[in-house]
């Protein structure tokens, strides 16, 4: 019971410095048809969504979803560079920044996370820490963070070079993150 | 004097080295011409930004003191971290290689490239790139080199330095981009809009991208245990420019070795915060390359195996480490949180205060320690203000840097003898004597001011002579346009020891009181009114208070760079203080730079023993003192002063000094006018512009009024329903308020005595 509500306040925490950070932010039970349906509804009429099958979350979760005919875990270089959506699982996240955490050892992941405009993270519940500098220790997440090759991704690219604050530059325009209950 | 060029016309690259200080000039008054309104802007966006962000960290001094320590350790073990990172790096199948110089640099670099016979090479932000002016070297070769950090790509587009260290183009709006853009690129494209101008860079930079051969980076940090980088950037670009090439060199700085990965916790925590204010920026990487996952191939091209290269350069870092001053300059992170809380950085940026690579208060020490001591003219513009002592992230005493290579460049071009014979008058110490007549006249205002009190009302004609105003103008560079306040006919102690009631006299016989008010000579020689008022104040909450015999604390000549002579006023004076500090009296101090004299700098000016009583001792801001005194005995101030009996009325404006700030004795001053009843607003710049000597200075007059010119603006803005009462704590904010406001400037002490009728 403790445990529950400890969760569900870092995940309102992580929800509301994601949403401060400009990214969207979903929650939804972990079965393969709830995970397929909110995917498909971020990537809307996206015509190719780039997929790199996930490490740590059970495959079977995304089955649904990679059985989408716009779907492509394995895509052609012309493809990366040309399309809508990008989808990943995040290893990790962070409640105090509303970061996900890709990693970027595997193949595909870095590339899938960062060429096309549109960027999902799935995150389960249970994988938010509460701060940055948790990934850095080697008594949370198994010290995951302290072995592997990673990226934060806090809310889209962004710049203010151009004068004003741009949402969007060469990484993506938009990031949303599917949180597993 | 040959005709000065039109300011607009200056090219910052013409005036990025300063070693001539007519570059320095030029360079001021084109900022203040060009570039202004833009890198007000935006650094002040970051300076606000980083106040919130860093207010919601909970240990954030804790990080602070660990960041410190980190480096601190880092620095001394430095020879050992690079040993065991080399060996890091290679176990992680990369290569590993330390640069002595940067052309060593810029040839491994470049012979690399050419190995893997790389026509076009994409790059993230690198400022450590510009310090080696790597691009002229590759493009020297033949390579094409593509700038992809939209900032970076307006400056080779523009091919111009960068002007700040996070965003190097922070001096450009968005109008002159698309001046820029529209004339370099000859192009109709409607480019009017950020959102336009970025699609336009970001789909000349794609097809770079998609058919780059090799990608450079910087790196934030790098740790040793592991080889990993840490690289923090908003854009994407960074991350690209890593993942999508087969071929990665990281190039950076030897300093930026720390022991371990999980020293990266610390640092990501606060580099973020401390740079654009954000709790992250859009992208953090933490990766050991070269990557596991393989390279992205162009459409039609193979996929190659991916190679590594990590390029350290020393290219005088050593040096700096062997340096018992420049040595702290390593501990910086790049952060820019220096800049941007700086009022002099704010109004010019980067292409005035700073040189060819580096820039702002840290920028000295660093264009000293990779280039020659000249390099670093431009940290005169370093007023000692203190505001970046207490926001950088790894506490480096910046206006120690500077006052130290002031020194340095004092002894690089020694004055003549007929000068150093002035100086020996004035009582400088033998081996500052070399140092410029301007700076021993600023540094020795309490030998002139004693003079020129003693005959004030002659004295106040003879320097409001226009023909006498030339003269000091020339001789010392004094600025005729700057008003000169006053000479009062009777300093602080003439005005207290003048006329002893009887209370003084027994207080002053027994040589113990409770309190000591320390006579600061601006206050003793400028305004002992203020100084009277504040003995008022503190008898009226039933302090028993004597002041001490007025003597030069060191603060006019260490701003000088004259830090020997410092030392020896310093030590003259703690020998005065001591007897006090020992029996435990609290010693007040009216002037917020000497207080900070008193409460930090003289760590670098007496011994470590005297030191040690020092900073156990109780140096306090006066209305510290009332406000505490009031709580500890729950006096109700607003029934000892009341505001609605002050004939300066209720309405007050109230700008507290930098250096109060810095010694947190600001916010005192605030309650307690809130609480007698004033309706008081309060200015929100860091400094007011004049910052000592540094107003009154001929070549920095425009930009001293130039700073002024936000708090006189917050004036205007907070007088928009009526006129206000103006207060301020600090001699040269009076001074910088009056000459802006053409009006009245009282103290908060001397405002609480006109309550008392």
């Amino acid at each position: 019971m403790h445990q529950a509500t400890a969760q569900s306040s870092r995940i309102e925490e992580f929800t509301a410095a994601a949403i401060q950070a400009v990214a969207t932010v979903q929650v939804i039970d972990r079965s393969p048809a709830a995970l397929c349906s909110a995917i498909l509804q971020a990537v809307g009429d996206a015509s190719r969504v780039l997929y790199a099958p996930p490490q740590e979350l059970p495959a079977i979760l995304f089955s649904q979803f990679a059985a989408d005919p716009r779907v492509r875990a394995n895509a052609t270089p012309d493809e990366m560079v040309n399309s809508a959506a990008g989808v990943t699982e995040a290893f990790a996240a962070v409640a105090s920044t509303g970061s996900v955490c890709i990693d970027t050892s595997f193949e595909g992941t870095g590339i899938v996370s960062l060429m096309a405009p549109l960027q999902v993270a799935v995150v389960a519940a249970e994988s938010i820490v509460p701060q940055p500098r948790d990934l850095f220790r080697a008594d949370v997440l198994d010290g995951r963070g302290l072995k592997r090759d990673f990226v934060f991704v806090t809310g889209p690219s962004a710049t203010a070079d151009m004068g004003p604050l741009v949402r969007g530059v060469h990484g993506p325009h938009k990031l949303h993150i599917i949180v597993l209950r | 004097m040959a005709t000065p060029v039109n300011p607009a016309d200056i090219n910052p690259r013409q005036v990025a080295n300063k070693s001539d200080k007519k570059a320095l000039l030029d360079a001021i008054r084109m900022t203040l011409s060009v570039q202004s309104p833009a890198v007000r802007r935006n650094t002040q966006t970051f300076n606000r930004n980083r106040y919130a962000a860093t207010a919601l960290l909970p240990d954030y001094n804790e990080l602070k003191d660990r960041a410190r320590q980190i480096k601190e350790k880092a620095i001394a073990n430095l020879p050992e971290l690079l040993r065991q990172l080399e060996a890091s790096v290679r176990a992680n199948g990369g290569h590993f290689y330390l640069a002595k110089t940067a052309a060593d640099a810029d040839q491994y670099i470049r012979d690399v490239l050419l190995r893997h016979e790389v026509k076009l090479v994409v790059k993230g932000k690198s400022i450590t790139s510009e310090e080696t002016k790597l691009n002229h070297a590759l493009e020297a070769a033949g390579i094409t080199v593509a700038e992809t950090d939209l900032a970076e790509f307006i400056l080779q587009v523009a091919d111009e330095q960068p002007s700040h260290i996070i965003a190097p183009a922070l001096h450009y709006s968005r109008e002159r981009i698309t001046a820029l853009f529209k004339r370099k690129f000859n192009t109709d494209l409607p480019l009017d809009t950020g959102e336009e101008l970025t699609v336009f860079a970001r789909e000349k930079l794609r097809q770079q991208f998609i058919a780059a051969d090799a990608g450079i980076s910087g790196a934030n940090l790098i740790a040793a245990d592991s080889g990993s980088l840490m690289l923090v950037e908003s854009e994407g670009n960074i991350r690209m420019t890593m993942t999508l090439p087969p071929l990665h060199i990281a190039l950076a700085g030897i300093e930026k070795v720390v022991p371990s990965r999980t020293d990266f916790g610390t640092f990501i925590e606060l580099l973020p915060r401390s740079g654009t204010g954000q709790p992250l920026t859009s992208y953090v990487s933490i990766l050991h390359p070269p990557l596991k996952a393989p390279s992205f191939a162009a459409p039609g091209k193979e996929t190659k195996p991916r190679e590594f290269h990590l390029v350290l350069i020393d290219n005088g870092r050593s040096r700096m480490r062997e340096d018992t001053v420049l040595h702290e300059a390593l501990y910086c992170i790049r952060c820019s949180a220096c800049m941007n809380c700086c009022a002099n950085f704010e109004t010019v940026g980067g292409h005035a205060f700073g040189g060819e690579t580096y820039s702002g208060g840290i920028g000295g020490s660093w264009e000293a320690g990779t280039g020659t001591l000249m390099n670093a003219r431009f940290s005169d513009l370093c007023t000692g203000c203190s505001r970046c002592v207490t926001q950088c992230p790894v506490r480096i005493d910046i206006p120690w840097l500077n006052e130290n290579l002031r020194q340095r460049m004092n002894f690089e071009q020694p004055s003549s003898a007929a000068k150093s014979a002035f100086a020996a008058m004035t009582g400088s110490a033998q081996e500052d004597r070399v140092a410029p007549l301007q700076k021993q006249f600023f540094a020795n205002y309490h030998v002139m001011a004693n003079e020129a009190t003693r005959f004030s009302s002659l004295s106040n004609v003879i320097t409001s002579l226009p023909l006498v105003r030339g003269l000091m103008e020339n001789v010392v560079g004094l600025d005729r346009r700057r008003k000169l306040p006053p000479f009062p006919p009777k300093t602080w102690e003439q005005l207290y020891r003048g006329r002893p009631s009887g209370e003084q006299a027994r207080a002053a016989k027994s040589g113990s009181p409770d309190v000591l008010m320390f006579a600061d000579v601006f206050t003793n020689y400028g305004s002992p009114e203020r100084g009277m008022a504040a003995i008022r104040v503190l008898r009226e909450v039933g302090v028993n208070v004597e002041l001490s015999d007025s003597l030069p604390d060191g603060r006019a000549a260490i701003s000088q760079g004259m830090i020997a002579t410092a030392r020896q006023q310093a030590n003259a004076l703690a020998k005065v203080l001591l007897p006090y500090l020992e029996k435990g009296t609290v010693v007040c101090v009216l002037e917020p730079s000497v207080l900070a004299m008193f409460r930090s700098d003289y760590e670098h000016l007496l011994d470590p023993a005297t030191w040690e009583k020092f900073a156990r001792a109780s140096f306090l801001e006066p209305l510290q003192l009332v406000l505490s005194i009031a709580k500890d005995q729950g006096l109700d101030l607003s029934q000892v002063f009341r505001a609605s009996k002050s004939p300066h009325g209720m309405r007050i404006f109230y700008h507290s000094h930098c250096q109060q700030r810095s010694c947190d004795a600001a916010w005192q001053t605030i309650e307690i006018l809130g609480a007698c009843g004033f309706d008081v607003v309060t200015s929100s710049v860091e400094c007011c512009g004049m910052a000592g000597s540094f107003g009154y200075k001929r070549e920095y007059y425009e930009l001293s009024m130039a700073v002024g010119e936000d708090l006189f603006g917050q004036v205007r803005a907070a007088e928009q329903d009526g006129p206000r009462t103006l207060v301020a704590s600090g001699t040269s904010c009076h001074e910088q308020l009056w000459a802006g406001m053409g009006r009245e400037v009282l103290h908060p002490a001397e405002l609480l005595v006109s309550t008392l009728g």
